[in-house]
């Protein structure tokens, strides 16, 4: 290789070519240009005329020196020029590529790959073999060197991912030290992520025992997110940067259910990292509603699994109705029950109180009855009803509760148990016992866990007829083992008592710590989730429910393992627990890559280990620029060749029979420009003109349109497939459409195009903010859009765990404004609005096609159909790739077999039909629904 | 059918040869006549009478019988209708012979690129077209300098022959080609299709043999457009279509006024051969219609009674 400044020849001995251009300078001049030969039957006519002018037979110079710059650009082309060489290869022989793949090395993922490739490549060229190790993957399993072949690891490059916890570099010391004796010695190029971990010296030592190590990539562009708090009622995170810099600023988006269940971004939120500063803060109020239906946060512009926070049931704050019989009392505070339950509950929930019926349409998760004897019929069935919609009831006993029980046939449907008349007194003067502490919490029961202070103490409580399944309930026992709070579901709720009250009266529970963690846990419980800070000592096991890629996508769990309590609270996420949503017992918690106070750091550098960038990877050829300048000089020369020997002069004919001599030559420099990087091919200029013409022919036309999606087969299909929809249109309907178009939803209006037709592909695209703000005010406005995710057979959907394509359309989906879904009824509009259809098949048949779920409806007696549209769904989601089975080719055949013999033609047939009633509906909306009416109208007309 | 030719018969690739005939035969053929056919409809007219009474087969006229009329000549069924004896007359109907001459030279191959057809392809056609007109009003058509020859006949026979011998391609052809000196019918007419572009001496020559053989006719010299406006510049050398000619220039457009002057010259004495023997000439180009020059051939051979 021989370099000049940031320029190498990888073939430097063709330059000694050039030594050969004064010989081809004097060779060329001494032959002048050809003349042209032309067949000319008037040519006796000429014969015996003088030329009346000489031209000289030498070419001219400047020609000769077109020619030598063709020539020199050439050879210099054809000597490998290389822009910013490569130079890895420090050392010959085996290879390492040592992969962190760690959360904080998804966000420029495909950069280390690219970068892995050009290693790879490096490696083939040279013959070298290569081993790949990824770390957050863990150590091969071999106890040595896994080297093969470079090519053979190219494919692997590929399927490549980061995983989403940090990589830990001990397994891998230890596999390195435990690797056989006679292991080759070889070079290491260590893609890291740079964030500074325990293990990466020790590692790296560990390395150079073998040959030099290079250390690729850096972590100064990492930005993370710490798991979400709640900090006096404010929705807070903090987004983290490893290295202080300059003044930057970062979206966070707060990603929900919105009221209608859909999940989308609740909230923007803006951190402005200041000068220096490596941690800004970002905090929100919410308002409780929105804030209890958060489910995670996601810096925007990272795509790392750190960049999500997931949140649980720590940023909730319950609602908490409180209802007391007493009415209050001037001056008895240390007396009132209530006291101690605000007190206990007001750092971390909202109370409520006030009359029952106002608790109750405040929609509270918790209602707490103090001392709450006799309630009325009514108050009884309001609360009954409340409690089975997923309430949790909270009582307390007290002198009137237990006066009120005990009666014959007073069966309280309100309390857990039936409670004996009375109650019992332990350690009072006319007692024989002494006040009895608590027993350790059950298992089973939402305290467990909680530590028992010794000094509780319970003299007077209420007492629970021993019934057969008392022992079901009892969720805290005194020594004795009477019950001390005993519960039971009801519904889908929960009914609990607390056998004493809510004040010191009867035992001394409300005055210590156990009495908060109680209530806590109670309040936290009451919608299925528990607080996360007292995972210590849970040893209960934890299932994932949903866990996060590498990339920060949501991904369901599938078969991952459980993993306890304890795991959870003690070690950072990791392979047996990545981080995800986990839950145990109807509760769920959030286990986040960074907990709140953590920090990002930059990894020192380490004596020994050389260091490079990840962008100044790219290696250049020059090659295809310096073939093009030959080219393009030749085709110059060619020019004036032509122009030398007149044949310029006129254009027409002779001009198209010299361009046949011209075309390989054209079509050798576009094969150059098309070896050339893809940014040389020219930008498509999308001028304003070519807009206004596509609203014009939009606008002026019905046009059915399709997205983009940059796969120019998905596309081809798409355009193919509308064209024979429109045909059809045309032929049987009165809707005549232009042809369709292809729209980029980044670009193009879309308020132009009635309909679109979205084929879901892999490698599309995620819709921008823009873009997808753009779509969602198109479905808001009227228009449709009909995602094929075209993989029927493969089977569950575009659902969790369904296909690729299915995955990518939730992903995309997950922007946009798309309501809750339902299959196609059978008496949807879409059935007939204009044949009557009872399934929708495309190229595949059978799988179910959805649109917007319609509220429920009622049937009109005497009526075919449910009069259920009002509304036109904006979107109809399947898979059935209709697409390919309306695609026609120019001549109007169908491009694309669907089945197999007349029964496929039938589909085809019926699935243009689809495609029909499809535009029908777009075009129509709920008209056709209206017929629903017609038979109350002829009734009224016949009267 | 075309006589083979014993050339082609004795060549190696003799099945090519005879597959290329037969697929000219075939092909080329029909369209050639078909276009023909087309062209001469745009000239309909009918048959090709004389304007006169005497003999023939259609009626001409009634006329008064006079005396030393033959009694077999009157016509019972008109005289029967009024007191005096009527005569019918029949048109007079006398078929002329005329002989074509398409010039098979290779010269005659030339088409430039903006034209639409060859020299020769626009010769033929004409021909053609105007022996079905010419076939039409009852006249008979010979096409000289052909070999076989091809004597003088009426009828749609005589057309396929014509339009065969048209079509058939003679390998050995002249690079320019030179007027037939073989025999004509005398009082007959004659119509030669050729750009007149051979050498000088030898073509006029042959020109005035033809027309001192008391035949009347026409000269149509059929040029390309690049032959009239000479197109060309810069370093050239021009040859010929047979390649027999060569002649190379530095400045081709210098060149273009002498050739001019000199193809005006070509022209000026092909008119004075025709006006001195009682022919005429007709310039026409390829990129003209073919209609033009046949409707003036034809007004040419029949308005000379």
């Amino acid at each position: 290789m021989l370099s000049l400044g940031p320029v190498a020849f990888l073939s430097p001995w063709l330059l000694a070519g050039l030594l050969a251009l004064p010989v081809l300078w004097w060779l060329l001049r001494a032959v002048p240009p050809r003349p042209a030969e032309r067949i000319f039957p008037g040519v006796r006519l000429l014969l015996g005329l003088n030329d009346p002018e000489v031209t000289p037979d030498r070419t001219p110079w400047w020609l000769l020196a077109l020619r030598m710059l063709a020539l020199a650009a050439a050879i210099i082309g054809f000597a490998l020029p290389v822009l910013n060489p490569q130079e890895d290869t420090l050392a010959d022989g085996p290879l390492l590529l040592l992969v962190d793949g760690g959360w904080a090395s998804a966000d420029d993922w495909p950069d280390r790959v690219a970068r892995l490739e050009v290693a790879v490549d490096a490696a083939v060229s040279e013959g070298r073999p290569v081993a790949l190790v990824h770390v957050a993957a863990g150590p091969p399993a071999s106890g040595d060197l896994p080297l093969g072949e470079a090519e053979a690891l190219r494919t692997r490059l590929a399927g490549l991912e980061p995983r989403p916890w940090a990589p830990d570099a001990a397994p891998v010391t230890d596999w390195l030290r435990g690797l056989p004796e006679d292991t080759p010695a070889f070079e290491t190029l260590w893609l890291t992520d740079g964030l500074a971990r325990d293990g990466i010296a020790p590692l790296a030592a560990e390395l150079q025992r073998f040959g030099p190590v290079t250390m690729v990539g850096t972590g100064a562009q990492l930005r993370a997110l710490t798991a979400p708090t709640l900090d006096g009622g404010m929705l807070s995170a903090t987004v983290l940067r490893p290295e202080a810099g300059p003044e930057e600023s970062r979206q966070v988006a707060i990603i929900g259910l919105d009221p209608t269940g859909t999940e989308r971004r609740l909230a923007t939120v803006t951190a402005a990292f200041a000068p220096g500063e490596t941690e800004v803060a970002v905090a929100l109020d919410l308002p409780v509603e929105t804030r209890n239906r958060v489910s995670r946060l996601r810096l925007e512009g990272v795509t790392s699994a750190g960049a999500v926070a997931l949140a649980d049931d720590t940023l909730r704050r319950r609602k908490v109705g409180i209802l007391s019989a007493a009415a209050a009392q001037e001056g008895q505070n240390l007396t009132d029950p209530l006291f101690y339950l605000r007190k206990a509950l007001e750092p971390s929930a909202d109370l409520i109180d006030g009359v029952l019926t106002d608790i109750l349409n405040a929609a509270p998760d918790v209602l707490i009855l103090a001392d709450v004897g006799r309630l009325s019929a009514g108050e009884q069935v309001l609360i009954s009803d409340w409690v089975e919609g997923g309430g949790k009831l909270v009582r307390f006993a007290g002198p009137r509760l237990a006066a009120s029980q005990g009666g014959p046939g007073s069966v309280d449907p309100l309390l857990p148990v039936r409670l004996r008349a009375g109650g019992r007194d332990l350690g009072g003067a006319l007692s024989w016992g002494a006040p009895k502490a608590l027993r350790p919490f059950p298992e089973t029961s939402p305290f467990a866990g909680l530590d028992v202070p010794a000094d509780v103490s319970v003299s007077r409580q209420v007492v629970a007829q021993p019934d057969p399944d008392l022992a079901g309930k009892v969720m805290a026992a005194l020594e004795d083992g009477t019950p001390l709070v005993t519960g039971t579901a009801m519904g889908d709720g929960q009914v609990i008592l607390f056998h004493v009250t809510a004040n010191a009266e009867w035992s001394n529970l409300p005055l210590s710590g156990l009495f908060l963690s109680m209530l806590e846990r109670l309040s936290l419980t009451a919608t299925g989730r528990r607080a996360a800070a007292d995972l210590d000592g849970d040893t209960r096991i934890w299932t994932p429910e949903i866990v996060l890629d590498g990339f920060g996508a949501l991904v369901p769990a599938g078969d991952l393992a459980g993993v306890p309590g304890t795991r959870l609270a003690g070690e950072p996420p990791a392979a047996d627990a990545p981080p995800g949503l986990y839950s145990a017992g109807g509760q769920a918690r959030a286990v986040n890559l960074l907990g709140d106070g953590a920090k990002l750091a930059l990894q020192a550098p380490l004596p020994g280990v050389a260091y490079r960038g990840l962008g100044a990877a790219a290696q250049v050829s020059l090659m295809p620029y310096a073939l093009l300048i030959a080219l393009g000089t030749l085709f110059a020369d060619l020019l004036a060749s032509l122009a030398l020997s007149g044949g310029l002069r006129r254009g027409g004919g002779r001009m198209a029979r010299e361009g046949q001599a011209v075309a390989p030559l054209l079509i050798a420099g576009l094969a150059a420009l098309a070896l050339g990087r893809a940014d040389m091919a020219l930008a498509q200029s999308d001028s304003l003109s070519e807009a206004d013409q596509a609203a014009l022919l939009a606008t002026s036309n019905t046009v059915l349109a399709y997205v983009a999606t940059g796969d120019a087969q998905v596309d081809a299909v798409s355009a193919a497939g509308l064209l024979g929809l429109s045909r059809t249109l045309a032929y049987r309907t009165a809707v005549e459409p232009a042809a369709p178009v292809a729209v980029d939803p980044e670009t193009d209006d879309l308020a132009l195009y009635p309909f679109l037709y979205w084929p879901i592909s892999e490698g599309q695209a995620q819709p921008s903010d823009a873009a997808a703000a753009k779509i969602n005010t198109f479905l808001r406005t009227g228009g449709m859009i009909l995602f094929d995710t075209r993989d029927a057979p493969l089977g569950n959907g575009f659902g969790a765990g369904g296909t690729p394509n299915g995955r990518v359309l939730q992903r995309i989906a997950q922007d946009l404004d798309i309501p809750p879904l339902e299959p196609v009824p059978q008496d949807h509009v879409l059935t007939r609005t204009f044949y009557l259809l009872q399934d929708f098949p495309g190229r595949h048949a059978n799988a179910p096609v959805w649109i917007e779920a319609a509220p429920a409806a009622r049937q009109i007696e005497g009526a075919p159909f449910r009069n259920l549209n009002d509304g036109v769904s904006p979107v109809v989601i399947g898979a059935n790739d209709w697409a390919s089975s309306w695609a026609i080719d120019a001549d109007g055949l169908p491009l694309y077999p669907v089945g197999r013999g007349i029964g496929g033609e039938r589909q085809r047939e019926i699935s243009f039909r689809f495609g029909v009633n499809l535009i029908m509906y777009v075009m129509t909306g709920n008209y056709k629904s209206d017929q629903v009416h017609v038979p109350a109208l002829l009734e009224r007309l016949g009267q | 059918m075309s006589t083979p030719r014993p050339t082609h018969l004795d060549h190696p690739g003799r099945a090519v040869w005879l597959r290329r005939d037969a697929e000219q035969v075939s092909g080329a053929l029909p369209p050639l006549l078909a276009e023909a056919e087309r062209l001469a409809r745009t000239v309909s007219m009918g048959l090709h009478g004389r304007k006169r009474a005497g003999p023939g087969e259609d009626f001409w006229q009634y006329r008064h019988a006079m005396p030393g009329d033959v009694l077999d000549q009157v016509d019972w069924r008109r005289s029967a209708r009024s007191d005096g004896l009527f005569i019918r007359e029949k048109e007079w109907q006398a078929a002329q012979t005329v002989a074509l001459w398409v010039d098979p030279s290779r010269a005659m191959d030339y088409r430039s690129a903006d034209a639409p057809r060859s020299k020769a392809e626009r010769a033929r056609l004409i021909a053609l077209a105007l022996a079905i007109l010419l076939n039409r009003s009852g006249e008979r058509v010979s096409l000289l300098g052909v070999d076989p020859p091809l004597p003088p006949r009426s009828g749609p026979a005589q057309l396929s022959r014509m339009a065969m011998a048209l079509t058939a391609q003679d390998d050995d052809r002249p690079d320019y080609g030179r007027p037939p000196d073989g025999p004509m019918p005398r009082g007959g007419r004659a119509v030669f299709l050729s750009d007149f572009m051979g050498a000088r001496d030898e073509l006029f020559a042959g020109l005035a043999s033809a027309a001192q053989r008391g035949v009347s006719g026409c000269f149509v010299q059929i040029l390309d457009e690049s032959e009239e406006t000479f197109p060309f510049d810069g370093r050239t050398v021009f040859r010929s279509v047979g390649g027999s000619v060569r002649f190379e220039t530095q400045r081709a457009r210098a060149l273009r006024d002498a050739y001019q002057a000199r193809l005006a010259q070509r022209r000026a004495e092909l008119q004075d051969v025709a006006r001195r023997t009682g022919w005429q000439c007709l310039f026409h180009r390829t990129s003209e219609s073919p209609r033009k020059a046949l409707l003036w051939l034809y007004m040419a051979l029949g308005g000379q009674d």
